[in-house]
Order: structure tokens, then C-alpha cells, then sequence
């Protein structure tokens, strides 16, 4: 299942972005560039500020450990020294959980981890932020049988299908820049190098690599053509539709 | 964080002037609300409304605890308000604001002490084990209407939440999951509903469910909370304005036609979802219940 978004959807937010994907639903908002707070600002730099907020009950560790992440990996992506002395404020909303999401025995932050990261891009997009690269960000499971035919990796599986793999050996999320480079990896379990190598280059196809990739969407979706073969197509046809969307007024006369 | 936007002194005069010309900016009649819409989810207890502009998605949620000592026989029953920066980058994490705060006090009068939720039902063993229910409050689009909302939101979802059955024997109590038993509806006692009239001082108007522009140009404001039996749950006045006590029972009256609407319109989007997920009527089977 290829991800839907829907974005600039909101009307108070500069930029908004629903995200919807293997029974995750998380909205995103940017408001910026906009006033800093006197402690928060930086000289050369804009300031990114990330709140990450939970479906259910306020921000715990885990969703500070989250923003940590996130806040890192798209300070890297966002042009901050093009808009100095501002802020740009990411709020990200988690609106739905898939129901078997505790049950898998793995980390739940790091299920959700290439979710968050794909609405805040979405929604830096919508805003119209200055960025110097995209991002397309996967999961890839390890089963704990990796002789057998069932241990291949599981690239962005369901929480279904993790309940069905259990036990997992290892999570990793790879997150990669539109060049192909790597952004961020997190990795839970147990591994070797071997392992990691063959699971980022796993991730590498299902987010980037051009022609003859496995893909995300698997053989299911390539029957209808339309849909996008891996991650970093997929965003080409929301940001596509976007442009489209926003230049209509171009077309119409 | 920057400050909210006021609005401009021309806006203000053009929002009243048209009041005095007995127009709103919207075109809409002084007692009309905006268009409603409720949606539901696949999961259990999460409403997302919409009112104009103006989203709020309330989510239910439940978790065993042990009940208060001064209360052995009462569950526990929690609304959270927390204002993200997504509604309006005045809003900052944190840091109640003023508009947090009274929604969140008028929220807790109008459904948690008007006893809208039964807390004796969610009591497993009394002073041991009982049910702890949330109600998380998210604001995700802001433009005015935010009470009126948010308690169609809360209300709406605490009807469509279905609890864990449990299984009480002795002193030890399992939850059953939703595999093993159908979940059970809450015992709802009634459904107040709030209606938020805006009052202009100088044109002697009551406005009902203002949008931004209006609550920002507003002398003061009225919450009715009602049910649709016509019970007044309570009655709030903020703002400086002076309200003529014939003024307000007339708000009432107003208040309980459209509260009445807004209930059947809960109950209508209710049933519908009943019935999308009731596919082949096998729930009735299911269900574990006794009537009343």
C-alpha cells in the first residue's frame, strides 16, 4: 500500500499535511518562517522546533526522544541559514494507531519514527520552507529466523504482519536524502554488520534506487501503473499534484 | 512565540457596523450555527468534528487504576484540553492560555460535574480496581466555535466508545480483550451540549457561534450548557459587557432548540456508524449485556 497524503488542509497553519499509511495517521503543521523567542534565537541560523503530541494522554520520553530525532535529521534538510532569526515550528499529531501496534513486541517509537519524518516533510513542503533535499524514510524488520525462507527482511511492514513475523530479531529505520545519501538510521535488537549492510541496502531500493527496484509497493501495485514503484516516486507525484493543484489558475486562462 | 494577530481597527468597525445593519459577515442568521460535521473512525471513542472551519478531534481512552481513596466506589473520569501550536502559533506548548484555560473549566462543569458520564458504572472492585477514562481534547484547526465544539466532540465520542468487558472473581479481575468479548458502551445519564453566544454591547445582539472575527470584535459571551430535555447544566459570562437577565433566559430558549438539533444529529451519525459496522446484525448476538 502506497501512503496518502492530503495536503493544506488546515487554515490557521502556514503549511498542513495528513499522512496516512499501514493504519498510522498522523497530521502535520508548520507554521514559519515566524518570530523567535529572544532564548531560542540563533544568529546565522533559523531555529526548528518539533512538538511531537500522542493520540492518547501529553508528551512522555518517548515522544521527546522522537522530537530529538526528528528535529536533527530536518535541521539538516531545511535551508536554516537562507532565513536567519526565525523560527519554524513543527507540530505532529498522531490522529490514529493501528490496533495491534503494542502487540509486536517492538519498539512502538521506532515504528512510527519514518511516519513522522514523511508528514513533517510533507508539511515543510505545503509551508513552502526552503529545503536543500527531500527525504523518504523506511522500516525494515529482521525476523528472527534468518536461514528460513521467512526471514527475509520485511520492508515497511503492517503491524499485522510484525505480529505474524514475531519474534523480530532487529528493527532499523533508514531515512535517505534525495541524492541517495543516508540521513538517519536507527537500529533496535540484536544484529551483525552483515545484517545492517544488506538491510540498509533493502531500504536504499524501497526509498531511492532508480529502475528495477523491489520497491515499497510490491507487484500488487505495479499492475496499475499509475502508482509509484518506490518511496521517492511517490513523493514526486504528491509534490506533482501539489504544483499542479497551485497553478491552476495558470492553466485555466 | 508571536503574539496572536489582533484584528484591525477597519475589520472591527466593518464586523459591527454590518451587525448594526443586522447582517453577519458569513451571511448567516444570528442563531444559525456553522455547517456540522461529525466523523467517525474505525477505532472505538474518536470523534472528529467539524464546525466551519474550526476541527477537533476528542479521543477516548481507558486504563485500569486504582479509584481515589475518598471515592471507593467511582471510576475515574478525565477530560485533557492541551492547545497545540497547529490550531495557531500563538499557542504554545506549556503555556495554557487564557482561551485553554476557560475551555478547559467549562468543559469539566458541562460534562464531568453535570455527572453526563456515570463513574459508579466504571468501578470494577470498589477501593481496588476501577476503570480510569480519558478524554484527550485535540484542537486541530482554530476558528472560533472552540467550546461549542469541543463538548459536541467529547460527547459524541464518549457515546461511540465501547469499553473492555471484564471478568470479576473474588478479589481478581481480567480484563477481556476484544477478541474474547464484545466491549460494552459507557452508561451515559444525559448529553449536555454547550452553545456559545456572542454579545455585542452596542447593538444589543446575540450572536451564536461566532467565528474568529467575531469572538475577537465580541463585548462578551454567554455559555449555556443544556440537554436536550431542557435541563440547564450551567450557565458561564465572560467578558466586561452587562447582560439583561431577560436577555439570558431568552438565550436558554434559543440554547434548547438548537441543542435538540445537535443531539439528533449526534444520535443520526451515531446510528449510522452502528450500522456500517453492524454488517450481517451479528452484533446483537455478540453482545454480552443486560438490559436496563
Amino acid at each position: 500500500m502506497a501512503p496518502e497524503a492530503l495536503l493544506s488542509h488546515l487554515h490557521r497553519a502556514d503549511g498542513s499535511a495528513t499522512y496516512t499509511h499501514n493504519g498510522y495517521c498522523i497530521i502535520g503543521a508548520v507554521n514559519g518562517p515566524i518570530e523567535v523567542q529572544r532564548r531560542d534565537e540563533l544568529p546565522e541560523e533559523a531555529t526548528v522546533e518539533v512538538n511531537v503530541r500522542p493520540a492518547a494522554g501529553v508528551g512522555s520520553p518517548k515522544e521527546r526522544h522522537l522530537e530529538t530525532l526528528l528535529h536533527n535529521t530536518l535541521r539538516s534538510i531545511i535551508l536554516t541559514r537562507v532565513i536567519p532569526r526565525t523560527l519554524v515550528q513543527i507540530t505532529l499529531q498522531v490522529r490514529s494507531l493501528p490496533d495491534e501496534e503494542g502487540a509486536a513486541g517492538v519498539h512502538p517509537s521506532l515504528l512510527l519514527l519514518p511516519h513522522l519524518l514523511h508528514t513533517s516533510l510533507l508539511a515543510l513542503l505545503s509551508a513552502s520552507i526552503p529545503l536543500s533535499t527531500t527525504l523518504t524514510s523506511v522500516l525494515i524488520a529482521i525476523p528472527s529466523s534468518p536461514t528460513s525462507k521467512s526471514g527475509a527482511p520485511l520492508v515497511s511492514p503492517t503491524a499485522t504482519d510484525l505480529l505474524r513475523a514475531k519474534p523480530i530479531r532487529s528493527v532499523h529505520v533508514f531515512a535517505f536524502s534525495g541524492d541517495n545519501r543516508l540521513l538517519l538510521n536507527e537500529s533496535d535488537g540484536v544484529f551483525s554488520f552483515d545484517v545492517w549492510d544488506e538491510a540498509c541496502e533493502t531500504a536504499e531500493e524501497a526509498c531511492c534506487r532508480e529502475e528495477g527496484g523491489v520497491g515499497l509497493v510490491g507487484e500488487g501495485m505495479e499492475v496499475d501503473g499509475k502508482e509509484s514503484a518506490n518511496l521517492e516516486e511517490w513523493l514526486r507525484v504528491v509534490v506533482r499534484r501539489k504544483v499542479e493543484h497551485e497553478q491552476r489558475w495558470k492553466v485555466a486562462t | 512565540m508571536p503574539r496572536e494577530a489582533e484584528i484591525s481597527v477597519n475589520e472591527r468597525a466593518f464586523i459591527q457596523q454590518a451587525l448594526q445593519e443586522q447582517i453577519r459577515l458569513d451571511g448567516r442568521a444570528f442563531d444559525a450555527f456553522r455547517p456540522l460535521e461529525l466523523t467517525f473512525g474505525d477505532e472505538y471513542g474518536v470523534a472528529d468534528v467539524q464546525l466551519g472551519k474550526t476541527r477537533v478531534i476528542a479521543r477516548i481512552s481507558v486504563d485500569v487504576t486504582t479509584p481515589l481513596p475518598e471515592r471507593k466506589f467511582d471510576g475515574v473520569f478525565q477530560i485533557i484540553t492541551e492547545f497545540s501550536p497547529m490550531a495557531s502559533p500563538a499557542f504554545e506548548v506549556g503555556r495554557p492560555t487564557d482561551a485553554e484555560v476557560i475551555l478547559s473549566r467549562i468543559l469539566e462543569k458541562a460534562i464531568r460535574r453535570s455527572n453526563a458520564l456515570d463513574t459508579e458504572s466504571l468501578c470494577i472492585i470498589a477501593g481496588l480496581k476501577c476503570f480510569a477514562l480519558r478524554a484527550d481534547v485535540h484542537i486541530i484547526d482554530h476558528d472560533g466555535g472552540l467550546i461549542d465544539a469541543s463538548c459536541i466532540a467529547v460527547m459524541a465520542a464518549l457515546q461511540h466508545f465501547r469499553r473492555p468487558d471484564v471478568l470479576v472473581e473474588g478479589e481478581k479481575a481480567t480484563v477481556l480483550s476484544v477478541r474474547e468479548r464484545e466491549p460494552i458502551p459507557l452508561s451515559i445519564l444525559h448529553q449536555p451540549l454547550c452553545v456559545t453566544f456572542s454579545y455585542f454591547e452596542e447593538v444589543d445582539i446575540f450572536l451564536v457561534d461566532a467565528n474568529f472575527a467575531e469572538e475577537q470584535v465580541r463585548q462578551g459571551e454567554v455559555i449555556v450548557t443544556m440537554n436536550r430535555h431542557g435541563e440547564v447544566c450551567q450557565v458561564a459570562k465572560y467578558g466586561g459587557a452587562t447582560v439583561n437577565p431577560l436577555a439570558l433566559l431568552n438565550c436558554t430558549n434559543i440554547a434548547l432548540q438548537k441543542v435538540k438539533e445537535m443531539s439528533k444529529f449526534i444520535q443520526m451519525k451515531l446510528d449510522e456508524d452502528a450500522k456500517r459496522r453492524n454488517v450481517g446484525g451479528l452484533l446483537a448476538e455478540l453482545s454480552a449485556e443486560n438490559d436496563r
